[in-house]
């Protein structure tokens, strides 16, 4: 589900934000190589600081599991700014019906392949449906979105080709980025919803998604106190086997591990062996 | 911190004014106004078609100061409704005045950030029920960012030094568009001569138009052959 956090609400969101700038970090300085600013294994930069419009897709143990950026495009804004190389040196669109969206990623660590709800291709919709739907609603008819052809592959695989290109691709660090021009129109967003199959409102009220990211953090609590009793450092062997449960993305990979637990349990204590079997979820965190 | 009238110094260039007023009297709000906060001196300057009395009031009870619908919704990309700060003490203690002044706390602001970063608010507020807010507002939220930046530009253009900041950017796109529209082609046929989607076509233009503080197609061709950057078709 998708929650819009901008200026106004973002002190109820802190925690979500971090998550996200974590999830950034993730995508766009370890996996795709782009030449972005981390710090603290955060990825933040001077138009976060701008208020930005953060569209934030939770799942339902309330993690971060997508997210895209948008700015006006009277303002400043990437391609005025810093990626006015792909414009070839002409001016950058100006106009208070056009949107400039940026930094799109999902979490392809914790979702999975197919088409279901906890999968890359449902995110992508939901953040996708989500952006277009709150520009929509601001009175803006396009949103112009910096984006490499891998994502330009996947929009015009699910239903949200984009309907043409500004300035020409250009290479950023590692890859080549883009600037595609999307309508935000009833036609784009059925198309999207259609393909994706989600036909409810994807937004969530910021009490709603502030509940949903509390039942979260007090389950992982629960499980943390529950599951590490003795308070020790992680042993070598935990540690391979949360990383395991971590990389884990089918049910019988889980399986898998977990029988693997069981046919080394004698080098666990009871306890140790309970909480792995029980909670590799909290776990997973302190690795 | 000074609260402005502009309106009241500033005789020749009333349009921001007449903007205000043209949104109340074609979409269908009670009132309208526009602010933006000085960018050195701080000060809150701006037109508003509230009554005089209650423009009065708000200044000197120092409303400009904390009111959210300003401050909060320069914090938004998005039109921010005013239903939002229903649990803010500071909007509630300006809007329980409002209300003595026949003035509801129904609105919503729309923020366009400038290129300088920053920021100009245009406010509109209409007394009626949820449902007829919720289909006014679907119906008419793309002529509001429209009056917003139309306001914003003619409040940064007038002082001199802005003006000569502010000259319109085009791209070779837009003014090719333009061109091609002095000559009296449609936008299907310029998508066609230019290999581009009519889409395309409309999103350049509406850039064009907007650098151009044109309201419609023929004043910003107007415009644009007045500053020499096409020329007669």
């Amino acid at each position: 589900m998708i929650i819009v956090i901008d200026g106004i609400n973002q002190h109820k969101f802190n925690h979500v934000l971090d998550d996200m700038y974590k999830l950034r970090a993730r995508v766009f300085g370890d996996r795709l190589g782009w030449d972005v600013n981390i710090q603290d294994g955060r990825e933040k930069d001077q138009f976060d600081d701008l208020h930005p419009a953060h569209v934030v897709s939770i799942n339902d143990e309330g993690d971060v599991v997508g997210c895209m950026r948008l700015l006006q495009t009277t303002g400043p804004h990437m391609l005025a700014d810093v990626f006015s190389s792909i414009m070839d040196g002409e001016p950058p669109i100006r106009s208070s019906q056009v949107w400039e969206a940026t930094r799109f990623c999902v979490d392809t660590k914790k979702l999975g392949r197919g088409r279901g709800k906890n999968s890359v291709s449902y995110v992508t919709s939901e953040v996708m449906i989500g952006s277009f739907e709150y520009a929509q609603e601001a009175g803006v008819l396009d949103a112009i979105a910096v984006i490499d052809p891998v994502m330009n592959r996947v929009l015009q695989r699910s239903g949200n080709a984009p309907c043409d290109y500004v300035g020409s691709a250009k290479p950023m660090g590692k890859v080549v980025a883009m600037a595609a021009l999307m309508d935000c129109s009833d036609e784009r967003i059925s198309a999207i919803r259609e393909y994706a199959d989600i036909d409810h409102d994807v937004f969530l009220t910021d009490e709603q998604a502030l509940e949903r990211f509390e039942t979260g953090r007090i389950a992982f609590q629960q499980d943390a106190t529950t599951a590490n009793l003795d308070h020790q450092p992680l042993t070598e062997l935990e540690k391979y086997f949360v990383e395991q449960m971590h990389s884990a993305t089918t049910k019988t990979e889980v399986e898998a591990v977990l029988r693997l637990i069981e046919a080394l349990s004698d080098r666990f204590t009871p306890e140790q062996k309970t909480a792995l079997l029980k909670t590799p979820r909290a776990f997973a965190h302190e690795a | 911190m000074k609260l402005i009238d502009l309106a009241a110094i500033d005789h020749e260039e009333k349009s921001a004014y007449d903007i205000i007023n043209s949104v109340c009297d074609e979409l269908g709000f009670d009132y309208a106004s526009y602010a933006t906060t000085h960018p050195v001196k701080g000060d809150v300057q701006g037109y508003a078609n509230y009554p005089d009395e209650w423009k009065i009031h708000y200044g000197s009870q120092g409303f400009h100061k904390v009111d959210p619908t300003l401050y909060q919704s320069a914090l938004s990309i998005a039109p921010v409704d005013w239903g939002r700060f229903n649990h803010d003490d500071k909007f509630n203690a300006v809007f329980r005045d409002a209300h003595d002044f026949g003035i509801t706390d129904r609105g919503l602001t729309v923020p366009i950030r400038g290129p300088y970063g920053e920021c100009g608010l245009l406010s509109v507020t209409k007394d009626c029920s949820d449902t007829e807010w919720k289909k006014l507002k679907k119906h008419v939220m793309g002529d509001l960012q429209l009056a917003a930046v139309q306001a914003h530009d003619t409040v940064m253009q007038s002082g001199l030094l802005a003006k000569a900041l502010y000259l319109p950017a085009l791209s070779s796109r837009e003014k090719e568009i333009l061109q091609w529209t002095a000559e009296g082609k449609s936008q299907q046929d310029i998508g066609d001569i230019l290999c581009i989607s009519h889409r395309t076509v409309e999103v350049h233009m509406r850039s064009g138009r907007e650098k151009l503080g044109a309201l419609t197609t023929p004043q910003a061709i107007g415009r644009a052959i007045g500053l020499g950057l096409i020329y007669p078709g």
